[in-house]
């Protein structure tokens, strides 16, 4: 028989059911699309940043100097230039600051950093300037007042070359250029804050830096480059032992390019997105392969009679299945081409959402054909796959039982008979729902698990938002448990704590004289790194030191253990991860003051004392006692005040910036903003998701429901010719659909809530290490998940009032087949 | 019971109009069992619809147990077929999921007041022993039987059957004729549909219809017969 003819034949059965067929094409195109779209955004993301990272020539190595050193320029220069392996190395002073970005209706004083570079020779070497607006900084900047912003801060807060920034001192800088370097590419304050926007990376001369802090010809970080095929962990070797050798008494730590923050967030988020993206196309594309199982499985059971006479008159049987087969393909192929379309559309709608996120230099956004052809592949295969089974069970009856009249077929109740002997509430008519979801038990249940994974995205993608807000409240709780207006004034240096300098800054006064301050306690803060023989890892920490418990504006809630001057607080996901408990005993790497701006890395042992309830791995704290292991006896770097009442936030930074040795004010109650800000933004993105979601869930739904009602269309017009009211029979069909989507909803969210697991423990071993994610789905997303996903179920057989409206009943009455 | 005055149905085909019905007259009484009878296309089956509000006429008035119901809204429609008629199919059109029980006490919940017991009404067709049998574990005469039995039990006064035994043997048809004939017996008016001119021996009365019209109306030739001379 002639190709086109079956061809014809089986797009006359496509036709004849096209509502239902485009259901289902448009399903497999949403998992087609995500899969083929998304598929690739790895691979151009992280061509993307390579490209990014090479084009500003991101360093191989850096050298930080302990907190409080700082070593001259040409002595680290002269030291370090000759190693083995080191292809280029650039000096560098980071400082923080704080930076007015305030407009004409909002003071906005910002948290930053000052990152001096050497602008000589076309400097920086490494890490470099890429401008987005104005220029790069160039050797005649060199101790000027010339900057260059980030972008993304310059663009949220409206600041344009040309501007003038003020920063810490109500120093006055000119805005020359905004842009971006290789470790800001994504703005980190440190590993687990995101500073995107609300932090200020300023870059100017190495000297003017210098000049700001007033320690003329000094650095505290070095970047390196190493010789092609040069170990890098060689060159730290090395570098490490000619820092020994040359500075005995100055500690320095070491991170690679891979190590990087920026960097390490930029490919784990590539890859990791990558992976839920899969997932979630996967679900798509079963809950289209459901779908199209179960119209196709209709649609063969429509032609059994045809079936029954095509083997009566002889026909082989693999011609009879190609028929159903080939509306399958039809189906696959119309669903597959939407998909690509739809890919191609989800590509440049998140290529774009990456570029205003992420403003690299170079983007290089590809149609990546692999991703494609796999989605092709699978949006083609998963639902032939699906026709398949019901064909293959049609083929294979004998001609006698298909060719036999609907009512003499041994069509059974299915399961029903598993509920007959149950003692159902109400009426025949509120039973019967309950038995036509057990009549067709594969139907109800692939429906079911479709709708299920349509539930299973919902609660996935809102669990994750539900725990991040609850580790955000968590650690909100955390900080702001007392003292919650409290603000940090961090000094530039360690300064004795009866020094002018410091009592003079306690003593701040409001412009009338008036006091400013409720409270006031000084402490250090420092960086360190917690060890134990026996973990896999350490663990960076920010060490803060505060005098006891008694006068404290704030300390941490301890879950375990108590607040001791003999030992070390640090948070339960280090203990966790570094094997330790309440009483054991703790390696702590930390700076030690050896002499005026040399401070050397040494190891003490502590007993961990307590551990604190904040979700950021990253905090640890202990009592001033200790602050002579450090060489801080008596000093202070860490000013934490309350405002007297009246006063806020906005009131104390305006206060200290113009004062000199201030380097950085933060408020607390900062950190909350920007935990609701990030929130915000991740419930915008999940409106969107909902939305594809739910239309997912009504697909499944409504072509469930038509089905059904194709299939029971002559019970349909039994009951309306027995005088059953349309309001009632919809009712029936409401009440199936609620039963589906009810069980199916349920599902959904268990399994949502084993995916979510995975997700987030995978997450947070993989990339999220800084934090101990509360894993919750909250009573809201259940009660949501439930909402949508039920009533979407349960209300789509009012889309098909219409069609039972209009239905001839004398003629549906006597339908034979 | 049953009054149709000047009624015609006609439809449209595409350029054609068909007349199914063509100025029927007609007035049936209580307690008749009256067979329509007729080839195919003849309009027999249009009558059926009409009668049973299921299709209204393009011209005339038809008027059952005191009530016009050309003139009905739609949800009068549907309690008119609630409360007064009830069908029998030549399919039977039970629901499958349901047990012959559960089909019948559908109708019986449908009706509320003024219905019979489901079950004494199933041991009144003689399946008091299968009640709880699946519509595909019953035989074709069987699940006629349900269906007669849902028709009955809703206790309306008018049964209309449509080809009731097109699908049966013999023998399991004229079991369905008697459980017809006893219903009209019983006070009910019966109106059997079919184009078997066998089973109009036994009716009250036979309608004759050929392309629309009423060709003859009267009792049957030869004289009203017993089911037991029957033979198809």
């Amino acid at each position: 028989m002639k190709l086109g003819f079956w061809l014809r034949w089986s797009w006359r059965d496509l036709k004849a059911r096209w509502l239902q067929v485009v259901a289902v094409a448009l399903i497999i195109a949403l998992g087609t699309g995500i899969y083929s779209g998304l598929g690739g955004q790895r691979s151009w993301r992280e061509a993307s940043n390579d490209a990014s990272y090479s084009q500003l020539n991101m360093y191989d190595l850096q050298m930080k100097l302990a907190d409080g050193s700082y070593l001259d320029y040409s002595d680290l220069q002269e030291a370090l230039v000759d190693i083995e392996g080191v292809e280029t190395v650039d000096m560098r002073l980071i400082v923080p600051t704080l930076v007015d970005a305030s407009t004409a209706d909002d003071t906005v004083l910002a948290s930053g950093r000052i990152v001096g570079v050497d602008v000589h020779n076309d400097g920086p070497q490494i890490a470099k300037l890429y401008a987005a607006d104005g220029r790069s900084l160039t050797s005649a900047d060199a101790g000027t007042s010339n900057a260059f912003l980030e972008s993304q801060f310059a663009e949220d807060n409206s600041l344009q070359v040309g501007d003038t920034l003020r920063i810490t001192g109500d120093v006055a800088l000119n805005l020359v250029g905004t842009g971006q370097s290789p470790e800001y590419f994504y703005v980190m304050v440190d590993s687990s804050t995101f500073g995107l926007g609300s932090f200020a990376v300023v870059f100017v001369s190495l000297e003017t830096a210098q000049s700001l802090i007033n320690r003329p010809g000094v650095v505290n970080n070095a970047v390196f480059t190493t010789r092609a095929g040069a170990d890098v962990a060689v060159v730290q070797a090395a570098i490490e032992a000619r820092m020994q050798e040359r500075f005995p008494t100055v500690g320095a730590t070491f991170n690679t390019k891979d190590e990087d923050a920026v960097h390490k967030q930029l490919y784990d988020d590539a890859k990791n997105d990558q992976a839920t993206w899969d997932l979630v196309a996967m679900l798509f594309l079963l809950g289209a392969a459901f779908g199209t199982f179960n119209l196709t499985g209709r649609m063969v059971e429509s032609q059994r009679r045809q079936i029954g006479i095509g083997m009566a008159l002889g026909v082989p049987r693999h011609w009879l299945a190609f028929r159903p087969l080939l509306v399958g393909v039809q189906i696959a192929v119309l669903g597959t081409l939407f998909g690509l379309i739809l890919g191609y559309g989800f590509s440049q709608l998140f290529a774009s959402l990456f570029k205003s996120l992420i403003p690299l230099p170079i983007w290089k956004i590809d149609l990546y054909w692999p991703a494609y052809i796999r989605g092709a592949v699978l949006g083609i295969v998963l639902p032939m796959v699906a026709t398949l089974i019901p064909v293959f069970r049609a083929v294979r009856v004998s001609p006698l039982d298909a060719i036999r009249s609907g009512n003499l077929v041994g069509k059974g109740g299915g399961l029903s008979w598993v509920v007959n002997r149950l003692p159902l509430p109400g009426k025949s008519f509120t039973q019967m729902p309950f038995k036509n979801v057990l009549r067709a038990p594969w139907r109800s249940f692939l429906t079911m698990l479709g709708i299920a994974m349509a539930i299973t995205l919902l609660s996935m993608f809102v669990g994750f938002l539900d725990s991040f807000v609850a580790t955000m409240d968590q650690a909100e709780k955390a900080y702001l448990h007392e003292g919650k207006d409290r603000v940090w004034v961090i000094l530039d240096y360690f300064y004795p704590t009866d020094s002018t300098l410091v009592t003079d800054l306690e003593a701040t006064t409001q412009p009338d004289g008036s006091s400013l301050f409720a409270q006031t306690e000084t402490g250090l803060m420092l960086g360190g790194t917690l060890k134990n023989g026996n973990a896999d890892e350490d663990i960076e920490v920010s060490l803060e030191l505060y005098d006891g418990v008694a006068e404290g504006i704030w300390r941490p809630t301890l879950t375990e253990g108590r607040w001791a001057s003999d030992g070390i607080i640090i948070s339960q996901k280090a203990a966790k991860d570094l094997g330790v408990e309440v009483g054991d005993t703790i390696t702590l790497e930390h700076p030690k003051r050896e002499g005026p701006l040399a401070f050397r890395l040494t190891e003490t042992a502590y007993t961990v004392v307590g551990l604190h309830d904040n979700p950021l791995r990253a905090l640890a704290y202990m009592d001033m006692a200790n602050a002579g292991d450090m060489g801080l006896a008596g000093e202070t770097n860490l000013l934490v005040v309350t405002p007297i009442n009246g006063a806020d936030s906005d009131t104390i930074k305006q206060a200290f910036f113009a004062q000199s040795g201030v380097a950085s004010v933060d408020a607390i109650n900062d950190i909350s903003e920007g935990f609701n800000e990030a929130i915000k933004i991740f419930a915008q993105v999940l409106t969107v998701v909902q939305g594809i979601v739910v239309f997912m869930a009504f697909l499944i739904a409504f072509n469930s429901t038509t089905i059904n009602i194709d299939e029971r269309v002559r019970e349909i017009a039994t009951m309306f010719a027995f005088g059953l009211p349309l309001r009632t029979v919809t009712r029936m069909q409401m009440l199936e659909n609620l039963l589906i989507g009810l069980v199916g909803t349920l599902v959904g969210i268990l399994l949502g809530w084993l995916v979510l697991n995975q997700f987030l423990t995978v997450r947070v071993e993989e990339q999220l290490e800084d934090f101990q994610f509360v894993i919750r789905i909250a009573p809201m997303t259940i009660i949501t998940s439930i909402v949508l996903g039920v009533l979407t179920v349960a209300l789509t057989p009012l889309v098909s009032i219409r069609k039972m409206v209009k239905m001839d009943i004398p003629s549906t009455l006597r339908v034979m087949e | 019971m049953i009054t149709l005055e000047h009624v015609s149905k006609r439809y449209q085909m595409g350029d054609v109009v068909v007349t199914a019905l063509d100025d029927v007259s007609l007035h049936i009484n209580r307690g008749e069992f009256v067979v329509v009878l007729g080839p195919s296309g003849s309009g027999k089956t249009t009558l059926l619809n009409l009668i049973s509000a299921l299709d209204t006429p393009t011209n005339g008035r038809i008027v059952i147990a005191g009530k016009d119901i050309t003139q009905a809204k739609r949800f009068e429609n549907f309690r008119f077929r609630r409360e007064t008629v009830s069908f029998i199919f030549q399919t039977f059109n039970l629901f499958p999921s349901l047990t012959a029980l559960e089909n019948v006490q559908f109708a019986v919940d449908m009706r509320g007041n003024g219905a019979n017991g489901a079950v004494p009404t199933l041991q009144s067709v003689g399946l008091g022993e299968r009640v709880n049998h699946f519509p595909h574990e019953l035989s074709g005469g069987e699940q006629q039987r349900v269906a007669i039995a849902r028709a009955l039990a809703t206790g309306n006064p008018i049964l209309l059957a449509d080809e009731p035994t097109g699908e049966l043997d013999f023998r399991t048809g004229v079991q369905i004729l008697e459980l017809l004939q006893s219903q009209a017996t019983a006070g009910k008016t019966v109106l059997v549909v079919t184009h078997n001119r066998e089973i109009s021996r036994v009716a009250d009365r036979v309608i004759e219809l050929s392309s629309g019209k009423i060709v003859s109306d009267g009792v049957p030739q030869g004289g009203k017969a017993a089911i037991a001379d029957l033979h198809w």
